[in-house]
């Protein structure tokens, strides 16, 4: 067996999964502080990215500051969103809020486009192309970058919900109605948990549209992030981290040597397969919270 | 999308004026652009119908064709068949004599229905590469050259002025998806005729994420790379490439790579990487020119006026430019109205027709739809795609066996 070349899929794998987890975090973000399983995320990526080339590229703010208004728009549509949206939803049982989500990834996907044109627009986040070269193993420095931004996320985010706001919005996601009892704010609370995700989202939809270009591809993250979330658990934030790093490993190692054999396609077998198996044998994912109902 | 807006606005304004089959006036003829504005084709879509539309307009504000003003109905069928048929039978039912999709999901659905019909459908740098066949899909135009003749174009470019193929190493890294392996046959042909060593590596649709599949590729140590894939995935194979090691003028592209994919990679990274041209890029052509001057100048443009001269912009306005020369060939023999049959006889008739300079000369038959399968070789200069070859046709042969092996099967099937 090659062995610099198993290494190169492996190590380029779990950044490439480092990096699906900077878009997983948004939906494990919203789970947790309302239990609202949010399948806008991908658009929520593409709208984020969008936002970061406005404002670099048609308005000719400086990377950084272009980086943080995105920020702050994206935060601003999250809870936009939670106002108008899902404000409205309460009561209504969970499956017509996820398709309220569903609805909101479709509408947006043909919005983007359609306000911002629909050819891709070209994001330069400065990062060079020559690979970082370790022996024989080339790492790609793009998702190493990527990679690291995605810690940082997480990081930031394990560390948010220590906090007083985040411990609250920890219990909105447990009992609705107990922490109106004790005086939370519920709506506040969902409404900043769809602006930490709107946030997040740019930080992934910067990522990957330097990579790729933004168009409405972006949205299609989503299948990975999703995948991301089912194995890491749909409330776990250190879920986000492990299956992030599973779900990119395996991605790239098993299509590394399973394409050229079978001609390609490979990948998102392994997703789909990934999703599958999870909801079949653990359904609350590795880190994922299993509550039990007693009826 | 936003030109989609214009022509949708436009397209209601034709239905509302009542164009019909029936109501048809003689001094009209009518083209469907049933595009998809708003899912896999959009990378090109916006540039491409732009092209069309003020094309369209130009020839109308210089008196029609042949007196024949040019009525357009304009429809998203957002990539999916089921949208294109209906998209098509409204405009068939509306009088259109010809009709252009943009997608090879929506216009393989439609063989069947325009041979039926009697409408011309072209197919230009999309669709099936067999409909070069004209006796077997006669209401079918290729009109440009296929992904077959794209692929023989730039292995035949690297044979003559990049040190020969013989006992090279060739990587055709792909879009997993028909469109993908489409030139694969015919390149295995020319790796047998000429002695170098093909190996093809897949990469999932969208392409957003090719890493796996370029660790494969430098396993392979190619010395020249022919990428296949359009939209976002483009950038992200040359970008993936030169990480891996490859002199970008090393790396080819099919059509789909235009300036805004050398953006995307870095305008400086791209320098080098080289791409099948169909039609020629810039203003510099008397069409643009007088577009520019008729049409955009006139605030008539149907989007962007940075878009006029971009790589698909012209690709688009040389798609309408070969219409209308077989639209006027047909009324000047057979006068009007024009039918899909009279359009198709035009087309046919269409010898040596370069567009003014924009594209390679073309002479479409009865037998030969695509016209010569010529195109040429450009290269990324740092700002804009230059030419690095005459244009050409290459091993017309072996395509010509891959597009005679395929009618045949159509032909058998139906």
């Amino acid at each position: 067996m090659d062995i610099a070349y198993f290494i190169e899929l492996l190590i380029n794998g779990a950044l490439t999964g480092m990096m699906y987890g900077l878009a997983a975090l948004g939906i494990v973000l919203i789970y947790k502080s309302s239990g609202v399983p949010n399948l806008a995320q991908g658009a929520m990526v593409m709208l984020g990215a969008y936002f970061a080339w406005i404002a670099a590229a048609q308005w000719g703010i400086p990377l950084p500051f272009a980086i943080a208004l995105a920020v702050v728009g994206m935060f601003l549509f999250g809870l936009f969103t939670e106002r108008f949206l899902l404000r409205r939803m309460v009561g209504q049982p969970i499956i017509m809020i996820v398709m309220l989500t569903l609805g909101l990834e479709i509408l947006l996907r043909g919005l983007g486009p359609g306000l911002f044109g629909a050819a891709p627009k070209s994001l330069d986040i400065g990062i060079g192309l020559a690979p970082i070269i370790i022996g024989d193993v080339f790492i790609n420095r793009s998702y190493l970058v990527g990679a690291i931004v995605g810690v940082i996320m997480i990081g930031l985010a394990l560390l948010f919900f220590r906090t007083r706001l985040g411990t609250k919005l920890r219990a909105v996601s447990d009992d609705h109605v107990a922490s109106w009892s004790v005086g939370i704010s519920v709506e506040r609370a969902i409404a900043i948990s769809w602006g930490l995700a709107g946030a997040s989202a740019v930080a992934a939809g910067v990522m990957w549209g330097s990579v790729q270009g933004i168009d409405w591809t972006l949205s299609l993250l989503l299948f990975p992030a999703v995948a991301v979330v089912i194995l890491g658990g749909l409330d776990s934030i250190y879920g986000v981290l492990v299956a992030g790093l599973i779900v990119g490993i395996l991605g790239s190692v098993i299509p590394g040597y399973v394409d050229p054999i079978v001609g390609g396609g490979t990948r998102d077998v392994v997703t789909s397969l990934i999703i599958l198996l999870t909801i079949i044998f653990r359904p609350h994912g590795i880190f994922g919270r299993e509550d039990i109902e007693r009826v | 999308m936003r030109n989609a807006i214009k022509g949708l606005i436009g397209a209601a304004g034709v239905a509302a004026i009542g164009v019909s089959g029936a109501a048809k006036s003689d001094d009209t003829f009518t083209i469907g652009l049933l595009q998809d504005f708003t899912a896999v084709y959009t990378f090109v879509t916006d540039e491409y119908h732009h092209g069309q539309m003020d094309y369209i307009e130009l020839v109308n504000q210089e008196g029609g064709v042949e007196g024949h003003t040019i009525e357009t109905i304009v429809r998203d069928t957002g990539n999916e068949p089921q949208r294109g048929i209906e998209a098509y039978s409204r405009a068939r039912d509306q009088g259109a004599v010809l009709v252009d999709f943009l997608s090879t999901p929506v216009s393989r659905a439609m063989v069947n229905r325009v041979l039926d019909d009697e409408i011309v459908m072209i197919t230009a740098l999309h669709g099936r590469g067999d409909a070069s066949h004209g006796t077997t899909f006669p209401y079918v135009f290729p009109m440009m050259a296929t992904y077959w003749s794209q692929a023989m174009v730039l292995a035949d470019y690297i044979d003559r002025e990049q040190g020969g193929l013989e006992g090279k190493r060739i990587a055709h890294v792909y879009i997993d998806s028909p469109f993908g392996r489409e030139p694969v046959p015919v390149l295995e042909e020319l790796a047998e005729r000429k002695g170098f060593e093909f190996e093809t590596f897949a990469y999932p649709s969208p392409g957003t994420e090719q890493s796996a599949t370029w660790s494969d590729v430098r396993r392979f140590q190619p010395d020249h790379v022919l990428i296949w894939g359009a939209g976002g995935g483009q950038p992200v194979s040359v970008r993936e490439a030169i990480r891996a090691g490859l002199d970008p003028a090393d790396i080819l592209s099919v059509v789909w790579m235009a300036e805004t994919d050398a953006n995307t990679i870095g305008v400086d990274h791209a320098t080098g990487v080289k791409r099948f041209e169909a039609v020629a890029t810039g203003t510099d052509y008397p069409i643009i020119e007088r577009i520019q001057e008729e049409v955009i100048d006139q605030g008539l443009g149907a989007g962007s006026e940075d878009e006029v001269g971009t790589t698909y912009y012209n690709i688009g306005v040389a798609t309408m430019a070969v219409a209308v020369e077989g639209a006027r060939l047909a009324l000047e023999e057979f006068g009007g109205p024009l039918t899909g049959e009279k359009l198709r006889d035009g087309l046919r008739m269409i010898e040596e027709f370069d567009a003014e300079g924009m594209m390679p000369p073309i002479t479409i038959t009865e037998e030969d739809h695509q016209g010569g399968g010529f195109g040429r070789v450009s290269q990324w200069n740092g700002e804009a795609w230059e030419p690095i070859t005459d244009w050409f046709a290459a091993h017309q042969d072996i395509v010509w066996e891959e597009i005679e092996k395929d009618a045949a099967e159509f032909r058998e099937d139906n």
